[in-house]
């Protein structure tokens, strides 16, 4: 079982795998870092992006393109409901976490429902068909949906990076994410900028969901059990940490499918709340490798609430 | 506080009074007109788009009965109730089957109902009829419940023993679901296939959850197996199919029930080309009346009914009730659900109308035949009927 070959096609598997999970786990980790939410309705937005390009493709017998964009536009548009709708609503009502993180389960179970309803309980694909063709490099059979599944999410990654990088918009989201109330001091729209993050975490995760939906069946509870696997990398990539839940996903998805190697099959599935577990009760702040001097200096000058990333580097 | 009791007594019986004229208590269906029976199906919820065509071929078949005449010339009723699918909400419909309409005899679906209302129906000495839970628990939920769809391990055992006689493989693989679905069959399969000769290279399994299977196919393809039995949901098979044909597992893939769907062709291709899967009821292509009925859909609906073989038993059912129900008054028996339990069983076989021969075994567990489908050239086509 210990063949190179074997070991080799685990890892790349693994990797074009962990393509949805790293852009769910951003998504996530995008507005618990901003808004300081645990958007569970994330789910909801998932389940709305894939029945909107399943109806496009399967229904509409739009091509991929065009259902690719029509994904993204209800995406953007279910984001910008809930957001403006909900979130907003429920702040201005000056509501606990708690209320609004039930409230985010309730959001998703409705949409879980409605889809139910709508689209019945058997499972769907984005495509009639889910089988795509294998190229052999090596001895390693690689997908013609892994390429284009892995350049998609490292495009979207680097998007990401770039306009939190550079510009005004993302450092906006960072100082917000920092100390709302300062940046708005500063005159920076707390409003705006929490309607920007939800409506980038939409299109991650919509585009999470094409990718999953043309490789595997999704019913309308699929994306709730996903959101786990986010929701631990969040944790393990320590919580207001984009980049580390991004690479936390990654390594989840490798250690999982290579544990095959030495555990049972069956014990697979569980190797992941054994991982939540370890991570809530040893490493709440995440795994973190140490600190940047630079990140340390803006983490002194801004004072930060409790649970921003700032607040818990270490000096 | 005596006064609260006395007003509550008189609450109580004056609610007594009313509630026994109002649904009009006055005797089991013996000694009326007509003969009634329970159908506590899906009709709302989740689960409404397959409870719903359920009922209507049974629908149907109630009306053929009484066109024809009825039972003995009394009509046969049939009392639709709504489980949504729920548990819970299917123990009040059973309730109100066996409590207020009094009914002998009662169908029902979906295992989790099956099993919650089985109390009910073994306390009250009256016949629960499952159809459509596969699971092999469903044979020992007690005396008054029994099921006229095949669990199980029926199919599973003659496409286990088909595997290692007919097409002669002497090394299978299994590859099972981690929860009820896969783990029995799957320990079924492993017996049976051994116990014809064969060999077991390899057994793995995944979690429900799971969404990529790369490991565990390297795993199946390291033990090189003849065949490989794949125990899944309707949910995975697809995917577990086409990861095996990427990673180059080019042997012949046996599944059950879950496996025979048109969709599982259009989403493999070519891929699919080959797999074997059960079916538990014919298909239109293998008797008129199945053509016929599957015409009468497209008619009168338009379009193929969802889940087409658990159509077919729903459709049956009311007919093996009647048939009972006849011998019953033949013998002018009241038709009370001890009396309709000891004539079943005597009678113990059936010849149904579309489904055709029933069993029913005094271990409630039913014998039927089981159809092993093939995908060729990109469609289902009948390979084998085993036990017709």
């Amino acid at each position: 079982m210990l063949d190179p070959t074997i070991i080799l096609q685990i890892l790349w598997t693994s990797l074009a795998t962990a393509s949805y999970y790293v852009l769910f786990a951003v998504a996530f980790a995008l507005v618990l870092k901003v808004t300081r939410l645990f958007n569970f309705a994330q789910a909801a937005i998932m389940t709305i992006a894939f029945y909107a390009a399943f109806v496009a493709v399967q229904w509409l017998a739009w091509p991929a393109w065009a259902a690719f964009a029509a994904m993204t536009a209800t995406t953007l548009t279910a984001s910008f409901a809930l957001e403006r709708i909900g979130f907003e609503a429920l702040r201005k009502r000056g509501v606990s976490v708690m209320f609004v993180f039930v409230f985010t389960f309730m959001v998703s179970e409705f949409v879980d429902y409605l889809a139910m309803l709508i689209f019945g309980t058997w499972p769907q694909t984005i495509f009639p068909t889910m089988f795509w063709p294998v190229t052999l490099v090596g001895n390693i059979a690689v997908s013609a949906w892994d390429l284009p599944a892995v350049g998609a999410t490292i495009g979207a990654l680097a998007l990401l990076f770039a306009f939190m990088r550079f510009s005004r918009v993302g450092q906006f989201m960072t100082g917000v994410a920092d100390n709302p109330d300062l940046a708005e001091l500063y005159g920076i729209s707390k409003r705006r900028i929490f309607l920007v993050t939800m409506l980038i975490a939409g299109a991650f995760s919509g585009l999470g969901m094409f990718l999953y939906g043309t490789r595997a069946q999704v019913l309308p509870q699929t994306e709730l059990s996903l959101m786990l696997f986010a929701v631990a990398a969040t944790i393990i990539g320590g919580i207001g940490n984009v980049a580390g839940a991004a690479v936390a996903a990654v390594i989840l998805g490798v250690i999982q499918n290579a544990s095959i190697l030495v555990i049972s099959s069956e014990w697979q599935g569980f190797l992941l709340y054994i991982f939540l577990f370890l991570a809530i009760i040893f490493f709440p702040n995440g795994l973190r490798l140490p600190q940047r001097r630079r990140f340390v200096t803006t983490a002194r000058e801004v004072p930060v609430e409790q649970g921003a990333p700032a607040a818990e580097s270490k000096a | 506080m005596s006064e609260v009791s006395r007003a509550s007594r008189r609450c109580f019986f004056a609610a007594a009074v009313g509630f026994a004229a109002a649904v009009g208590i006055a005797g089991p269906a013996s000694a009326q007109d007509a003969f009634k029976f329970g159908l506590a199906m899906p009709l709302t919820g989740s689960q409404a788009l397959y409870g719903q065509d359920q009922v209507k071929a049974a629908e149907w078949a109630v009306s053929e009965i009484n066109a024809k005449g009825g039972i003995n010339g009394k009509k046969l009723e049939m009392i639709v109730l709504d489980t949504q699918a729920d548990p819970q909400l299917g123990i009040q419909m059973t309730n109100r089957l066996v409590s207020v309409e009094k009914v002998p005899v009662f169908i029902t679906a979906w295992s989790s109902v099956v099993k919650a209302v089985a109390p009910i129906a073994n306390d009250n000495k009256v016949v629960e009829l499952s159809i459509g839970a596969s699971s092999p628990d469903v044979a020992k939920l007690g005396d008054y419940v029994y099921t006229t769809f095949p669990l199980a391990d029926i199919d599973i055992t003659a496409v286990a023993k088909y595997a290692a006689t007919v097409i002669g493989k002497k090394k299978a693989a299994v590859i099972y679901i981690n929860n009820e679905t896969g783990i029995v069959p799957a320990e079924v399969y492993q017996k049976v296939f051994k116990a014809a000769g064969g060999q077991i290279v390899a057994v793995e399994t995944y979690d429900p959850k799971a969404t990529d299977f790369t490991g565990l196919l390297l795993k199946v393809r390291a033990a090189n197996p003849d065949i490989i039995h794949l125990q899944g949901l309707v949910a995975d098979i697809p995917q577990v199919i086409a990861q095996m044909r990427q990673l180059g597992l080019t042997q012949p893939v046996t599944s059950y029930s879950a496996a025979f769907n048109p969709k599982l062709i259009q989403q493999l291709g070519a891929a699919a080309e080959g797999v074997i899967a059960t079916s538990l009821a014919p298909g239109p292509e293998d008797s008129e009346k199945v053509k016929d009925y599957v015409a009468r859909w497209q008619k009168d609906v338009g379009r193929e009914p969802n889940g087409l073989p658990y159509t077919e038993y729903l459709y049956d059912a009311p007919y093996l009730v009647a048939a009972v129900l006849k011998a019953l008054d033949d013998k002018k028996e009241p038709a009370s659900g001890e009396n309709f339990r000891k004539e079943m069983l005597a009678m113990h076989s059936f010849a149904l109308p579309i489904t055709g021969k029933t069993t029913l075994n005094e271990d409630h567990t039913v014998v039927k035949p089981v159809y092993l489908m093939e995908v060729k050239g990109g469609k289902w086509t009948r390979r084998a009927v085993i036990g017709e």
